[in-house]
């Protein structure tokens, strides 16, 4: 069996771990909330309350207190649809890949990843809605027969967006539901009440047979084969609600994978941050052990470089390009009122992630804390800067104008992390955060490396054969 | 079959449409001409156009924060040595020059392909038209067209734009729009609803004449001349002819360095029906 | 039907993995006459790819349902915007043909693709036999750390099977009887 005979060089997770303890320590996160929680609860409920503020307000008045004027017809709405969107990529895009890699390192942290996923698509499906003018007729985005002949317009880029979005929260939601259903199964094994009916209902009978496992295989697989082309379509159709405008700035053919490698950057950010969270607050770090984070603090540092080359590729084809009022928008960014934000973005964005070029650094999870947060602020104002100056600098030199966003739009976005904070709260209490099955894998298949390699060293020592040699190559194989 | 029909039939014009630059199978194709050299900048078109159209009077807050309706503005422009030359006052004769700008009812308009539920849409007559009730308020026709002529209402203007009794000089032909609804120019579609039913109701075709946009019907030097351009006797198709602009191309070609005539943005492919009588220097 | 000689079903649970493994091993050379691995389940708490050495290759037909799904989705999708498309009567718009094939491929690979996946989920549900009716020879130790073991014997071959069991270290068994329909 070829994965086993790999050798790992950092020890992802102890192989000493008894199965029960994975078990109780798991199903221990989920129970007992305590003051803190609430606290956290309560603190999201009134963000989203905000949010919810807001959003009623502008129902009734109109678009006009978002400071939205004749140049700037979108703004933070879309930017930060655009911006969850992105943070939405990461949880099953990398657990897509890295499962089809057998990066098993990927086991103790692609849960909450992929419920990251589902909660920020969830999010970031609130604000192309309520950022249309008449949020009442936004069913008239669906294609549905209707007596009248009247379809959507299917050439449109919002479209794409709605079977897009469609697309990718079923096949994310169904991904993470699919791989949790063994996990919901313990669940239902050790559980009273309300939760007892809840996992029995959700775990649909799974009963750990091989027959059940083989499907389950397969369909993982499958899935994952599916996702990852679905969600890099997803993200390469919000950079075409962009690049198939022709406004300067926006009309840049390297948008999608620019906006593809912003959206892993953003999410494996985020994947850091909540990580330092939960392994404290959930006191896991057995399971979600510092090789891992450096693991991931590596990849995090890789994308960032891909983000970085993009963003260069961008500057220098409009520069030399010379398409004039695309060039006029990048001397805007770097030198007009908007400098600061751009900048910044710059910074945040290709500069701090140096400092994960540091091993110190990478394992030391209180200083990734911030450090996560302020790459997720750069990719914030990255989608900030793809909106915001090409609107103020459009072809028509007349409509020239620099805005702020007033206080609804403030309002909603603020709400809308609320929103996932609520979400991802109810998620953490209520499906367990780890998958409790493959960390039991990773441990399995761990012993077993360790028993192998103890073979091996016996084999070693009996023939006098050198350490290189890899355990398939001896003659009797297994 | 109606739908194998009509597939064919548009396939088919759209073939030709390629083949033949700028061929479009329009009843009419209602055009304009700006003679910038007449414009006085007096921006009575401008006004004529708010009690048209049902325009919606924002305030001085509003407007100054861009949320205005002037679906026809006249801006203003300065030559660049005057800028900032306190001697120099906003005056033409220093160098100022005025550009009336409404829809420029593009051909191959870039708001129409981008509309999610097709509110955006070309009528027969070559027209730009927004469906008011179809709308949902997406914006993104506005962020697309280069020329920043489509005006959302992002409040509800009509509460207190006419307070009573200005609720009654109020235009019956034409609805009044509600918050989220994106509106811009429509050549005065409502005035060539009625002159085309009572051309019909009398048996003939549109003449030239027979009805005028409010715009061009206030401008003091007959700067605006609207009409048909299918139509070969009409004032505009002369005017078009004689400056030699051309519909399905990028740049106007002239064989005459002294005539004038340009669409705006022409380099953009959106191929405006609105002619511009000046020269085209280079600065 | 007549009715055949009863059956029953023996679960023999297990601390390790590998001590099942060398049960079905036995089974396989044929140390109890008249079982079959065939009439062999194994549950366990991980996923264990390698018993397909054992029990042999079973019949797996998700990627069916994928392929199936997946293709409806893309032809689907294509005549239902087709037909959109010609069907919508006020469509002409400026420049543009009326049915896009551009732009229709962008919906038509989501659609492929969504179809694809709600096919996979229910190949998955079909295939695995879930969402049926519990089975009472279970435990819970085997969501913990346990491999159970659930062979379907005659009658005669019952007391084999248990001592087969004890030879590898079973840590229970447990019996049930099967009823026909």
């Amino acid at each position: 069996m070829a994965e086993e005979t790999t050798t790992i060089a950092a020890k992802d997770i102890d192989e000493k771990i008894a199965w029960a303890k994975i078990n109780s320590d798991v199903l221990r996160s989920m129970e007992n909330p305590r003051m803190g929680y609430w606290l956290a609860i309560g603190v999201s409920i009134a963000m989203l309350m905000v949010g919810i503020y807001s959003e009623v307000y502008q129902y009734n008045t109109g678009m006009g207190p978002a400071n939205l004027n004749n140049p700037h017809m979108w703004d933070l709405y879309i930017s930060t649809f655009v911006f969850w969107i992105g943070m939405s990529h990461s949880g099953t895009l990398l657990s897509a890949i890295l499962h089809l890699f057998h990066a098993d390192w990927r086991k103790p942290i692609y849960r909450f990843a992929e419920a990251m996923t589902t909660f920020s698509l969830m999010t970031a499906l609130i604000f192309p809605i309520i950022h249309l003018g008449r949020v009442w007729n936004m069913h008239w985005v669906i294609p549905y027969y209707s007596d009248r002949g009247i379809w959507p317009n299917f050439r449109s880029p919002l479209v794409w967006d709605a079977f897009a979005i469609t697309a990718y929260l079923t096949a994310s939601v169904l991904f993470l539901y699919i791989g949790m259903i063994p996990d919901l199964a313990i669940c239902r094994d050790n559980a009273v009440g309300w939760r007892r009916r809840l996992y029995t209902f959700m775990s649909i009978g799974w009963r750990g047979d091989d027959r059940q496992w083989r499907n389950f295989r397969k369909t993982y697989l499958l899935m994952a084969c599916f996702l990852i082309p679905l969600a890099v379509s997803v993200h390469s159709i919000v950079a075409a609600d962009f690049a198939m405008a022709i406004m300067p700035g926006w009309h840049v053919t390297s948008f999608p994978p620019y906006f593809v490698a912003g959206a892993l950057y953003s999410g494996c950010a985020a994947i850091i941050t909540l990580f330092v969270l939960l392994r404290y607050f959930f006191k896991f770090e057995q399971y979600m052990t510092l090789p891992i984070l450096e693991k991931t603090c590596k990849l995090t540092f890789a994308i960032a470089m891909v983000w970085s080359y993009l963003n260069l590729i961008e500057f220098a084809s409009v520069w030399y390009g010379h398409d004039i009022p695309a060039k006029e928008v990048l001397i805007a960014k770097f030198s007009g009122p908007y400098s600061p934000f751009f900048l910044g973005m710059l910074f945040c964005g290709s500069v701090l992630p140096f400092t994960l070029a540091f091993k110190k650094i990478r394992r030391s999870p209180w200083l990734l804390l911030p450090i996560s947060i302020f790459l997720n602020v750069g990719m914030w104002l990255e989608r900030y800067m793809i909106v915001a100056p090409t609107l103020s600098l459009s072809h028509h030199p007349w409509t020239w104008d620099v805005m702020w966003p007033g206080w609804v739009e403030w309002g909603i976005v603020f709400g809308s992390f609320g929103w996932f904070g609520l979400l991802f709260l109810i998620f953490v209490k209520v499906f367990p955060s780890v998958s409790m099955y493959e960390v039991k894998e990773m441990v399995y298949h761990r012993r077993r490396v360790i028993f192998e390699d103890a073979e091996l060293r016996a084999h070693e020592v009996k023939t006098g054969a050198s350490g290189a040699q890899p355990l398939t190559s001896t003659p009797e194989g297994s | 079959m109606s739908l194998v029909r009509n597939f064919i039939e548009d396939w088919s014009r759209y073939r030709r449409s390629i083949n033949e630059g700028g061929f479009h199978e329009y009843e009419h194709m209602w055009g304009m001409v700006i003679d910038l050299d007449k414009c006085t900048g007096c921006n009575a078109c401008s006004v004529a156009c708010y009690a048209e159209n049902n325009l919606a009077v924002v305030g001085e807050e509003k407007f100054e924060s861009g949320q205005g309706m002037h679906w026809l503005r006249v801006e203003r422009y300065w030559d660049e040595p005057n800028i900032g030359n306190e001697r120099v006052r906003d005056t033409q004769e220093h160098g100022g020059s005025f550009m009336p700008m409404m829809c420029q009812q593009c051909n191959s308009a870039t708001c129409e392909p981008v509309c999610p539920v097709a509110a955006a849409y070309h009528t027969p007559d070559g027209l730009n038209a927004q469906i008011y009730n179809r709308c949902v308020g997406s914006r993104y026709c506005a962020n697309n067209c280069p020329y920043r002529l489509r005006y959302f209402n992002f409040y509800s203007y009509y509460e207190d734009s006419w307070p009573s009794p200005l609720d009654m000089q109020l235009n019956p032909d034409i609805t009044v729009r509600d918050k989220g609804v994106m509106e811009k120019c429509t050549f005065c579609v409502q005035r060539i609803r009625s002159a085309k039913n009572t051309a019909k109701m009398e048996n003939r075709e549109v003449a030239d004449g027979d009805f005028q946009t409010a715009c061009q019907q206030t401008c003091p030097t007959t700067a605006i001349v609207f009409g048909d351009l299918l139509d070969h006797d009409s004032e505009v198709h002369k005017l078009w002819h004689k400056f030699q602009t051309k519909l399905g191309t990028t740049k106007q070609k002239k064989d005459n360095p002294e005539l004038r005539g340009y669409r705006l943005y022409e380099q953009l492919n959106t191929e405006p029906s609105v002619t511009y009588l000046e020269r085209v220097r280079d600065v | 039907m007549a009715r055949k000689t009863p059956k029953k079903r023996l679960l023999g649970l297990f601390g390790d993995f590998d001590q099942a493994i060398n049960v079905i091993v036995d089974i396989r050379h044929y140390e109890v006459p008249g079982v079959s691995v065939d009439n062999i389940t194994i549950k366990s708490p991980i996923e264990h790819p390698e018993i397909e050495e054992i029990l042999g290759e079973r019949p797996c037909h998700v990627s069916k349902f994928s392929l199936s799904g997946a293709l409806f989705g893309l032809i689907f999708g294509a005549f239902f915007l087709a037909a959109a498309q010609a069907n919508f009567l006020i469509q002409p718009q400026g420049g543009k043909p009326v049915i896009t094939l551009t732009s229709n491929l962008v919906l038509m690979y989501e659609m492929m693709i969504l179809f694809g996946v709600l096919a996979t989920f229910v190949g998955f549900l079909v295939g695995s036999g879930l969402m049926h009716r519990r089975s009472i020879l279970d435990d819970q130790m085997i969501s913990l750390d346990q491999v159970g073991i659930v062979i379907e014997v005659e009658d005669e071959n019952i007391d084999p099977v248990r001592r087969l069991f004890k030879k590898h270290n079973v840590l229970e068994i447990r019996d049930r009887e099967i009823r026909e329909q």
